[in-house]
Formats: C-alpha cells, structure tokens, sequence
C-alpha cells in the first residue's frame, strides 16, 4: 500500500521517546514512522503531503466521557446563556437577556411549520437580568403553537399558555412540580420529569431518541471532528443488536471521522445479563466501534443537589442527594463484572458516592484479583486525597469534570458545597500527585465538548466569574494535553492504539493552528482547530 | 379532576431490596382473578415470572397466559410508560416495581400528573426482620424511611420470622417512622389482590357481611352495602373520613341529590379519591353501593352500618 509522509510545522508527539517531530509517514491507516523528513524516508517510496506544512499535529483528542445526545440535541433550538457550536459549523451566541431569548424563538416560530411545536434547549435563567420568564412571555412568542424551553439541567422546563392546555394542566391542578402564579393557574414552570411526562408524551419530546437517530450519531461524529476529537466514548446506552448494526452502518463509513465506543448501562438489565451482554458487544467491535464496556451510575449531580454526600452535607442545608443504586448491590454487581473482566465506568459525584464505588471495588478486587481492571470513576468531582490514595492501592482511574470549575464552580462555592470544598472539586493535581491515572472530559452536551477547553480549565481553574478556585490543583499544560490524549484512551483501554503519534498506532490526529505548548495558558480554549486525520483520512472541518 | 374512570391505575410498589416486592408481584400475577395487569419492573432483578406462566416473549415484555404482561423497563421509566399507554387495548391496572431505592414519590407523581394515567396507591414492603438495621443504616436509611413514610399501606413482610415482642418492635418502630401510614402484616408477601390492587365492584351487591376466602380470612374482613336513596355530597364526605379510618380499602358507587351523574368513590389507606364516571350505565344503575375491606381486628362492620345509615 502506498505511504504517505505528512509534513507539519510542529508534531506533538506526547511519546516522550521523541516529543516533537516534523514529519510523520502513514501507511494503511497506521503510522509507520515519526520524526524528520530523512528519517521517514527510509522506509520507501512515499508521497509527501504538505497540507499541514504550516500546522500542528497532535494526536487525535479523546473524549472519553460525553453523549450521544451532543449531536442529537441540535434538532432543537439553543437558547443558552454560553456560546455553542452546532455540528454544521454555526456559532450560536449565548443569551444573556430574555429579549434576545424571545428574538431568537420568535424568528425561528416564523420558519417552522404552523403544526410543529417549537421546542428549545440550553436555558439557564440564573444568568439572565430578568425576573424569571414564565408563560406569558412564551405566549408572545406563540398563542396557537405549543412552546417548550428545555432549561439546561434538563430537569425543568417553562411553556406556553398552549401547552399547559393540551396537558390539562389548570388552577384545579394539584400536581407536585406545576409551578403556580399569583393568580393561582400555572405559570408555565414545570419542574422534574413527573410534571414534565404528559407534554413530552404528547409532543413526542423523547432524548433516548434524540440520541440514538441517524441524524444524532452522524451529527455527533460532526460534532466531534470540529474540536478536534478521533475518539469518543459515549457513556450510556442500552444496546440492542439493532442499533449495533446501526452504530457499525454509520461508524463503518469511511467519512464518519470518529472512533466511537459506548457504554452499556449496566442498570438497565440484572447484572448476570450485564455480563452477557456486554461480552456479547465486545465480540461486534470494529476498529471504529469498541463495544464492551459498561456504565454504573452511583448517585447523581452535585448542581441538582441529587449527589450523595458525606457530612456536613450540602451548604444551603439541602437533604442529601439519591442513589442510582444501593450501595449494596453496587458492591455485588461490581464484582460480578470484575470477576468476568468487563470494563466498568462508575459514576460518582459526591463523596459518600465516591466511598460506596471505593468499596465495591476493593470488594470485587479482593475476591476477584485481576492485575489490569481499569476501574474508572466518572466525574469524580469531590474526591479528596485520602480518596485519591484508595484510588491508587485499588488501581483505579478517574475521569474528571473539569468543565465543571468553570461552568458551575461559582455556584459550588456559593450554594451546593461552601468554598473549601468547591476548592478541591475536579482535583487533577491530587490525580497526578497520588499516581492515580488522569483523564478529563466535557460530558457533552452537559458542557460544550472541546477538549482544549477541559485542559484549559484544569490548568487555569477560572470559574464563570473569573476566580481562580482552587489553584494548588492546577496542573501543567503538558499534563493537561495527556490528559486529554493517552489519559482517556488509557481509561477506555484503547492507550496502545491511539493517543500519542507513535509508530504502529492508528494515525489518528487533531490537527491546530496554534502550539498549545507555547501559548498563553489562558488561550489554550481559543486555539483553532483545522480539522483531524483519522486512520490517515484528512477530515477537514466542513 | 383531570383523572377520570377510563385513566389508567397505577400502584407503585415500592421497598427496600430483599423486602418482597418480586414475591408480590409474582402473586399478583398468579391471582390476578381476571384482571389484565401490566408490571414495569424498574428493578435490576430477574423479571419475576414463574415459568409455567409464560405464554410468549415479545422483546422485553412477557405475555403471560392469563392476560398480563410484565416488562422490563430497564433504566427508561419515560419510554416504558409511553409505551404502556400506547398498547391497544390498554392493561387494566399498571403496577410499576420501583428500584430498591427509587423515591416512590416520583413516579406515583407521573400518574398524578399524566392526565391518561391515575394513582392508586403506593404500596411499600418492609422485611419485619431486617427493617429497623435498615432504618437506621448510615447511606441508605434516609431513604427507606422515605419510602415507608410515603406509602399509602405497608406491608410488614416476613413476619412469621420474628417472634411476638420482635412483632410488637416492628409495629412500633413503622408507627414512628411512617406515622398514620395503615400497615398489613404478611407472610410471602400474601395478600388479597382487592386488598393490594383496589377493590373491584361485584356485579350483585346486597348488604353483605362475608369473610374473605381462603388463606386470608383470619386476617380480613369484608364489607359491603347499598342504598336507593340519593345521598347528600357534604354529608357522605364528612363521613368518609370515618368509614376510611376503619377499612383498608373502601370502593363504591356514590349518586349525589344535586347531580345525575355516577361518583366512583375510592379510599386506600387514608387517603380518599373521588372520580365523575364517564361510563353511561352501570348495572344497577341510580343505585349507591360501597364495599370495604379491613383487618379484622380493626374493622367492626356493624359500626361501619351505623355510619352508614347516618348518610341515609
């Protein structure tokens, strides 16, 4: 097969055997050589390829905890308060003001067809110089389409006069989460699923969809290729064979420009049929599908208080968060898993969370041994060093929300868990310093994925305000670019395939206008993405 | 109300693991006596289904042989509820088996709220051995007082495993951590499914004193009434909460003096629903029947007339 030898300003290399380079030669979708023209040379007859004469070549970014959902959602409208890009390219500004909110949806009301409900995503009211908006404010918008706006969290939402009506919902109602006005009738706030349930039902407002369409997934392989990802675990699903031979249809074309793995939801099913399952889906992975890990969620999340905490609790007195799982059945499920070496991706916010899966997994270990397990806690946000140590005698990796210092730390420090304990959240330097094995991550479409944008809040911890909160866990730029690359493709097993530009790996690369080793740390977000190389195909962004 | 005769029952059985609730469902599925029931196990335990049961296997529902079904909803309560009321013909009762540690709370709350469903009633189980360890259990205990408090009736299960001063300790321990919650001691998880489901009406009513058959009648009684005469609304209603105090269950068909419609009157624990029919003719139509269940020990029928006539 033919070689062809890339040529780039600069090639970060992350294989501390040869950490720059200039010239890589790919063949067969694999690199073959790294290092300076001379030297690639000598493996043959190649041609050279000078597209990326003036960039810089990193390995492919690897995003080893987002959601399908991150493509999925663009069928509706952004209206958040931070700037977001939607998969065909389009900068969508924040909203900072309910005006602008309505100007957007009643623009878009005029171009969608009259018998459409225009429904809206993002919203985050907290942040807007306004009284909170309810009904009569969407009732601008529409009187006669149904209105719904999907506030951020996911676990509210505001509609129209219209809407209420079509879910019966009147002053005579008496539902827990139906927000009511001084006037006694509904004011269009609509809090958590159970008051939510009658109007997504008959508005066919449905996210397991929303992330598992054609349009989601391919919109989600977009998505990606804009920040620079070739990698991608999606953390939650419940896979039929089905959408496994859907997911290997769309991952097997050659213009879909990730590699996509995805978690099985581990509490979907009893776990011996976990094990089943998953062993099952391994089997059908691809080179650019990798089946066969799962996904425990312990508790929930620290913002919307459901993340279970040890004492003193939450700062505003909240009651403790719930758990997805008994800590009980945590325990014998982990080591049902452990015992068939499955790969396990446990979720934990709070701390209480984080000793539960602590103790499973020394449980399951302990019965079980298994030299390699790669255990990996998701989010991880409030661990502690003591936490950290365990961590590191049971061998544990743990992929943090470093996003979360920015989009949610003010609020931390403020309302969910005091500033001393907002200080330590997300703790990469504790990571790296305890020897436990470090990744970060977007969540997407929680937070907007960029990788660059969680190194560049792991090394800067800048919150919303623009505080620093919690420097002594800052870590290093070269720290936070491993963090991004080998860390999480280490967590998904996949480190000896890709995550550094090293012979015989895929030649899977993000290819940037600017040296993230060299600039300013605070512009390490803003650098420009051109596009990406996956197995040596050049994705440039559409 | 929004809820009306043609909404959709929903129990919510709720529990803590290791507490029954596959056995319940398991007997309810076995004496279902007629009724089409549908069970959403939100549990990550085996569906709980004996096998001589089974008629048929669709994906993640079972068909059973006597016209119910159970599927597993995996971690997906939205789509599994939309996919219920989409079935054509609907079940007649929906039960939804919570995860041990799900918030009862939340998902009876989708029936209140989903105007084709209706709630009732939240039905816990507490192991009568286990239950005050797990009250007081440092990461879950919160939760599962949460779910005894929240419960319309709770089953005190396992309780032939305890002895009588354990007995009298459990009954204590529930009154203070679901106070007023109406509790039903059970073995296996036995119990009527009148007494678990909502009582359904008999085509013949007549004044009936009749003690439930079975395994059951040494713990239950059975009370029913009937009356020509039209009622007064406010009277019936002061006197409900009285009638409701004494029985488990109460069931009936109520006609008011100021309206010609049909009133189904339901009570479940303490908590009392009334529903306008929107079914044209019942048998025995203008008729006003009632029945009840109770624990025999609670439940004096004689006074359950006397409170009756007071109507009259």
């Amino acid at each position: 097969m033919p070689i062809t030898i890339f040529q780039a300003k600069k090639i970060i290399t992350m294989d501390p055997a040869r950490p720059d380079a200039t010239h890589v030669a790919v063949q067969d979708g694999k690199i073959l050589g790294v290092g300076n023209l001379e030297e690639t040379s000598g493996w043959g007859a190649h041609q050279l390829d000078t597209t990326f004469a003036d960039k810089i070549i990193m390995p492919g970014f690897v995003e080893a905890h987002c959601h399908l959902l991150a493509g999925g959602m663009w069928k509706y409208l952004y209206v958040g308060f931070h700037d977001r890009v939607d998969p065909d390219g389009n900068l969508w500004k924040g909203v900072s003001s309910i005006e602008d909110v309505l100007e957007r949806m009643t623009q878009a009301d005029a171009e969608l067809p009259p018998d459409q409900p225009l429904i809206a995503w993002g919203f985050d009211p907290i942040f807007l110089k306004h009284q909170r908006p309810v009904k009569t404010d969407f009732d601008g918008v529409s009187s006669h389409r149904s209105i719904v706006v999907m506030h951020s969290n996911f676990h509210v939402m505001t509609v129209n006069s219209k809407t209420l009506e079509i879910a019966g919902y009147s002053a005579q109602s008496t539902v827990d989460g139906v927000l009511k006005g001084e006037d006694g009738t509904p004011n269009g706030e609509l809090l958590e699923m159970a008051a939510m349930f009658p109007i997504m039902r008959r508005l066919g407002i449905d996210f397991r969809s929303l992330g598992r369409s054609r349009e989601a997934v391919t919109a989600f392989g977009q998505v990606c290729n804009r920040v620079g990802v070739t990698t991608a675990a999606d953390l939650l699903n419940d896979l039929d064979d089905e959408n496994v031979d859907e997911l290997q249809g769309i991952t097997g074309n050659e213009a879909y420009p990730i590699r996509l793995a995805t978690m099985l939801n581990a509490l979907s099913q009893t776990a011996p049929e976990t094990v089943a399952l998953a062993l099952a889906a391994k089997a059908r992975s691809t080179d650019k599908l990798r089946l066969g890990g799962v996904k425990l969620v312990t508790d929930g999340s620290i913002q919307a208080f459901t993340a279970r905490l040890r004492w003193p609790g939450y700062f505003n007195g909240a009651a403790n968060g719930i758990w997805n799982i008994a800590p009980e059945q945590l325990k014998t499920t982990v080591d049902l898993l452990n015992e068939n070496k499955i790969a396990m991706h446990i979720h934990v916010n709070g701390d209480e969370a984080i000793d539960a899966a602590l103790d499973a997994t020394e449980y399951a270990i302990a019965r079980h041994p298994r030299a390699d397990h790669r255990i990996t806690f998701q989010h991880c946000q409030m661990a502690d060093r003591a936490q950290f140590r365990r961590m590191k005698k049971l061998g544990v990796c743990v992929n943090l929300f470093s996003n979360h210092i920015y989009y949610f730390g003010d609020q931390h420090a403020a309302i969910t868990i005091g500033p001393d304990r907002a200080a330590r959240i997300d703790a990469c330097r504790s990571a790296l310093d305890h020897g436990v094995p470090l990744a970060v991550h977007s969540d997407a479409p929680v937070t907007p994925m960029g990788p660059l944008t969680c190194a560049w809040a792991a090394v800067n911890r800048m919150t919303g305000s623009g505080k620093v909160m919690g420097k002594n866990e800052c870590i290093n730029i070269s720290e936070a670019l491993h963090a991004i690359t080998l860390g999480p493709a280490y967590t998904l097993g996949m480190d000896g395939q890709v995550g550094s530009i090293e012979t015989g790996k895929w030649a899977d690369f993000a290819i940037l206008e600017d040296d993230p080793t060299t600039v300013n740390p605070l512009d390490l977000k803003d650098i420009v993405v051109w596009g990406t190389a996956l197995g040596g195909i050049i994705h440039k962004i559409a | 109300m929004q809820h009306d005769t043609s909404s959709l029952p929903v129990t919510v059985i709720s529990g803590y693991l290791g507490t029954g609730k596959t056995t319940l469902v398991n007997h309810l599925l076995r004496n279902a006596g007629g009724r089409r029931l549908m069970v959403l196990v939100n549990d990550f335990g085996e569906l709980p289904i004996d096998l001589d049961l089974i008629e048929s296997v669709e994906g993640d529902t079972i068909n059973l042989s006597n016209g119910c079904a159970c599927c597993s909803m995996g971690g997906d309560l939205f789509n599994a509820l939309v996919d219920v009321l989409d079935r054509s013909p609907r079940p007649d009762h929906l039960l939804i088996e919570a995860s041990g540690v799900a918030d009862p709370v939340r998902i009876a709350n989708i029936a209140r709220a989903e105007p084709d469903l209706k709630l009732e009633s939240i039905l816990s189980l507490a192991d009568a051995k286990t239950v005050a360890d797990m009250i007081d259990d440092p990461l879950v205990g919160k939760t599962v007082s949460h779910q005894l408090a929240a419960s319309d009736i709770i089953l005190i299960n396992k309780m032939d495993l305890v002895g009588t001063i354990n007995r009298r300790q459990v009954t204590d321990l529930l009154s203070r951590a679901a106070p007023g919650v109406r509790t039903i001691e059970t073995v296996f998880s036995g119990v009527p499914i009148d007494m678990a489901l909502g009582i359904q009406l008999p085509e013949n009513p007549g004044k009936i004193i009749e003690e439930m058959t079975g395994t059951h009648s040494d713990i239950y009684l059975k009370w029913s009434t009937s009356t020509e005469t039209r009622l007064n609304r406010d009277d019936f209603e002061s006197l409900l909460g009285k009638l409701a105090s004494q029985t488990l269950r109460l069931k009936g068909i109520v006609y008011f003096s100021n309206s010609e419609d049909a009133h189904i009157v339901q009570s479940v624990g303490n908590r009392c629903v009334f529903e306008r029919s929107t079914e044209s003719s019942f048998p025995g139509l203008g008729k006003t029947r009632l029945v009840a269940i109770g624990l025999k020990n609670e439940m004096d029928c004689s006074a359950l007339d006397g409170i009756f006539r007071q109507m009259l």
